[in-house]
């Protein structure tokens, strides 16, 4: 099997956005970002991979620091035909290895020499200056398929008199902005890139296929992790034993902070797990945390034997009654007509439903078999769902648009959830749902599957 | 060592459950284990994962702990019945010599009970839920679980934590009735065979029923129809049937029935036959029937704890990685920056412009009004040799016009170190200018670039000027 694989080298001047473009396209937030020059010190390779197999490999490499002066070796080594001329550049990179004056040259030429398709960067909202002919030239003089690409870091627009002057060096240009690209424009630009090398065209085909799948699991991954959260949340109750016959304004207190933070917590998890799917590892967050002062909480008591609830109970009595009656009926060979069992089952639920108070206040061995519960939960605010879900799905969106190149933190604080997002008839559905989790009921797999299906509508409708 | 878990049970149903409680591995690790898998059915997959890492479960295993129980309880439950169905046997083989025993009490039990017993099961079988739900509270487990829990020394059996449905519980329960049930028909059984050898049984007949010989015959020969063809000595005959019909009215037997006492233990084949077709041969099927079911429940539900179906999903998804494995090496920034002038000097020798080309430095002269007779452009597309001439003309006060927007490089640093080495020259003017559209005004971060970096040169001569 070959190990072939298109790599590219993203270079460029000092402090133009190469780490952020690499850092845009390989979907890590992990690189340093910055604005010192330097803040890339050795060449790092970005490898896309499908199950271990490298589809193509992007380097993030330091910028140039001392251009002229590799210019001006080049030149006085270089007077042999253009076709040999990346002999001189190896040679350059060969004597230079530990020379530490060229060690950022070194670095950013030696993927190029080793095969490397050249991805030059410039910040296209700074005026062009002829200084950057230099660089251009020492990569002529590689003569690897090459591209730039017009990067807007500021506000400014020069792109025209960049596209002017790089046209001249280099056979595509095209813009792209790594703080605001998303997945169409990653797609986009690896077109481009397809375009430089006709071997290249099947591996990045490949590469953009595995993209767009990549990014539909992100998306399915999401949407499953919102609806777990949700139906979590929605039937969650919080129980806690409670001393008296009726809790006390302390008891009731405890319990409602208790279930107020168990719903923050999982909110936090569902937040961080929709961070994960997306690569989104160390990203700040400034948002307001979940208000549950205004829902209404409710609580009540209840009771327990042995910890089963007056109708298990019921049910219990009822099941023993009708295997006694159903052992008579036996005995008399069915010529009761089974009536034991009848009534055995009429008796002994009905002799739990009215023994269960009596058998509440029973002690055995000291011990109380009957129980008091506080409880709170499930939550009945009709529209508690519909703020979870706002809050839910507007973070998971900007996590899936945002861009792995960012580095300040994310403004959660103006949740707007417009009532466009879920449509009348969406509504309709999530609410049966709803419905059935404040009941306390358990979901079947078709209800579970259609509302994940109707939340992942809502989700899509908020990513274009 | 662990028990190897290739096939899926209770076992491997809680030990998974407890699995992926503690460890879920990463899709990476998912994917790569199931690339040298073998078998890639899901079922296939999922269990050689959990043999590969239940290790990672470090407390001891439910399943241990759960089976322990329920082996305990069936064996000494199973023990309890076979003992019950031999006792049975016995006490209704008992015959005092004077009265027959007997064949209908005996059918009823023998026969009667058991399909009664195995009605009721398919009953639970075919109707899910309700029967669950009743098979669930019969169950002795399900009481056990909730005395438990009320005990002292319940944290070391948590059976509420255990994952089982209703439907499952009533899986597990049909299973175990069919077991205990084919365990008493064995006692049954056994007695019969015991009570053969040792005893000699005159087997007769009572019904208040109208029941004549031939009518009961026929219902006997229906009864046999599976081995009367292979072992017709276990059908009674109409002339058996006729000798031992009996009532008990008058305290004493026929004497018809007593001549042919001899006759009246034929009746043995076919109840032993009956116990082994009716109460173990179809109790075997109706095992194996709920056998299959468990299996299948337990596989529906095996495939429904929380977590396998992402699982599986990773087994089946190819990986995608997009991320460096080689570590950074992260920058030390140096925070502190070098001082900074707001006003120029009154008069410079030179003006220098790094970068510049000469057109923008007439330019800038205009909007700042700074003049100079000698004013040069370095940097740029000028040669190491061009540079060199021009700082060795240098002397006095130097004023050095730079790109705020482009951070300065080694080449920079370089020329700047060649100016500062330059004895004739007394002072050089850094000025971070920003683009003409700005009118050549920096701002805050560019100048902080410059500041920080020029910080590294220690030299008295150099200033940085903030226009």
């Amino acid at each position: 099997m070959s190990s072939y694989h298109p790599k590219f080298a993203v270079v460029g001047h000092p402090n133009k956005g190469k780490s952020s473009i690499v850092a845009s396209l390989s979907l890590d937030d992990s690189i340093q970002i910055g604005n010192t020059p330097g803040t890339t010190q050795v060449k790092r390779g970005f490898p896309l991979k499908v199950d271990g197999k490298i589809v193509y490999e992007l380097f993030d490499t330091p910028g140039f620091q001392r251009a002229r002066r590799v210019y001006a070796w080049l030149e006085e080594h270089g007077d042999v035909p253009a076709n040999r001329r990346i002999d001189v550049v190896k040679q350059f990179v060969h004597e230079h290895r530990d020379n530490k004056k060229f060690r950022d040259e070194v670095e950013l030429l030696d993927p190029i020499i080793n095969g490397a398709g050249i991805i030059y960067v410039v910040d296209a909202s700074k005026p062009y200056g002829a200084e950057y002919e230099i660089e251009m030239e020492i990569l002529r003089w590689c003569g690897q398929p090459s591209m730039a690409i017009l990067n807007l870091i500021g506000e400014e627009d020069y792109r025209e008199e960049w596209s002017r002057a790089l046209g001249q060096y280099f056979r595509l240009v095209r813009t792209y902005n790594p703080m605001t690209a998303g997945h169409k424009e990653h797609v986009d630009l690896l077109e481009s890139i397809a375009q430089l090398n006709e071997a290249w065209t099947k591996p990045i085909k490949q590469a953009i296929e595995v993209l767009n799948k990549l990014y539909d699991l992100k998306v399915e991954q999401t949407v499953s992790t919102i609806s777990d959260y949700m139906v979590k949340v929605l039937s969650f109750v919080h129980k806690q034993k409670i001393v008296g016959e009726e809790a006390t304004p302390h008891e009731e207190k405890v319990a409602k902070e208790r279930y107020r933070n168990k719903i923050i917590e999982y909110e936090e998890r569902e937040q961080r797990d929709v961070e994960k799917i997306w690569q989104h590892n160390d990203v700040q967050k400034e948002e307001e945390q979940l208000n549950l002062d205004e829902v209404g909480l409710f609580s009540q008591e209840s009771a327990s034997i042995f910890g089963l609830s007056q109708k298990e109970l019921i049910l219990t009595g009822a099941s023993a009654g009708a295997i006694t009656g159903a052992g008579l009926d036996l005995l008399v060979a069915g010529s009761s007509l089974f009536l034991g069992t009848v009534i055995g089952g009429v008796v002994g639920g009905v002799g739990a439903m009215f023994g269960f108070d009596n058998l509440y206040e029973l002690k055995v061995l000291g011990q109380s078999v009957g129980r008091r519960e506080l409880t709170v939960g499930p939550m009945q605010n009709l529209n508690f769902p519909y703020v979870l879900l706002g809050r839910a799905l507007y973070h998971a969106s900007l996590m899936a648009k945002r861009s792995h190149a960012k580095r300040e933190a994310v403004n959660l604080k103006e949740v707007s959830f417009t009532e466009g997002v879920i449509s009348a008839e969406a509504r309709k559905t999530l609410e049966k749902v709803h419905v059935k989790l404040r009941k306390g009921k358990e979901l079947e797999k078709e209800e579970l599957a259609e509302y994940t299906s109707t939340l992942q509508k809502s989700f899509l409708e908020l990513l274009e | 060592m662990q028990q190897k878990t290739t096939q899926l049970s209770l076992k491997s149903y809680l030990d998974l459950h407890q699995l992926l409680n503690v460890y879920r591995g990463s899709h990476e690790e998912n994917r790569l284990f199931a690339l040298t898998q073998k078998n890639q059915k899901p079922l296939a997959l999922l269990l050689a994962w959990l043999q590969k890492n239940l290790y990672r479960v470090t407390n001891q295993l439910e399943s241990t702990k759960y089976l322990h129980y329920l082996t305990l309880f069936s064996s000494l439950f199973g023990f309890i019945v076979l003992f019950l169905g031999f006792l049975t046997g016995v006490a209704l083989l008992s015959y005092s010599g004077s009265e027959p025993v007997n064949v209908i009490y005996l059918l009823l039990v023998m026969v009667g009970l058991p399909l009664l017993s195995m009605l009721l099961s398919l009953l639970s079988m075919l109707f899910g839920n309700i029967g669950a739900k009743v098979f669930a509270h019969l169950s002795p487990l399900y009481y056990l679980e909730k005395v438990v829990n009320l005990l002292p020394f319940a944290k070391n059996i948590t059976f509420s934590s255990l994952p089982f449905s209703a439907t499952l519980t009533k899986w597990i329960f049909l299973q175990r009735v069919q077991i205990f049930s084919f365990l008493f028909s064995l006692g049954l059984f056994l007695a019969l065979i015991l009570m053969i050898i040792s005893k000699d049984i005159a087997f007769g007949w009572s019904t208040t029923l109208q029941v004549d010989a031939k009518s009961f015959q026929a219902l006997l020969s229906t009864l046999s129809f599976p081995w009367r063809d292979f072992l017709p000595s276990a059908v009674p005959s109409l002339e058996l049937v006729e000798l031992s019909h009996y009532f008990r009215l008058g305290e004493h037997l026929d004497s018809k029935m007593i001549h042919n006492a001899d006759k009246l233990g034929a009746w043995w084949q076919f109840l032993a036959m009956a116990t082994l077709f009716y109460s173990l041969g179809l109790r075997l099927i109706f095992w194996i029937v709920a056998h299959y079911g468990f299996k299948r429940q337990l596989k529906k539900e095996s495939l429904a704890i929380d977590g396998v179906s992402e699982l599986i999903k990773e087994f089946k998804t190819p990986f995608i990685s997009t991320q460096s494995h080689n570590d950074e090496e992260h920058l030390e920034i140096e925070e502190t920056l070098r001082e900074v002038d707001e006003h120029l000097g009154e008069k410079y020798e030179a003006i220098l412009g790094w970068n510049f080309s000469d057109e923008q430095l007439l330019l800038i002269k205009d909007s700042l009004g700074v003049n100079s007779k000698n004013r040069e452009v370095v940097g740029g597309k000028n040669s190491f040799l061009e540079d060199k001439k021009i700082i060795e003309q240098l002397k006095g006060e130097v004023l050095v016009y730079v790109k705020a927007w482009e951070p300065p490089t080694m080449d920079f640093m370089d020329f700047l170190e060649d100016v500062l080495a330059n004895s004739s020259i007394k002072r050089v003017d850094i000025v971070p200018l920003g683009t003409a559209e700005r009118n050549y005004k920096s701002n805050r971060e560019e100048m902080e670039v410059w500041l920080r970096k020029l910080e590294s040169i220690d030299s008295d001569k150099l200033g940085v000027v903030d226009v």
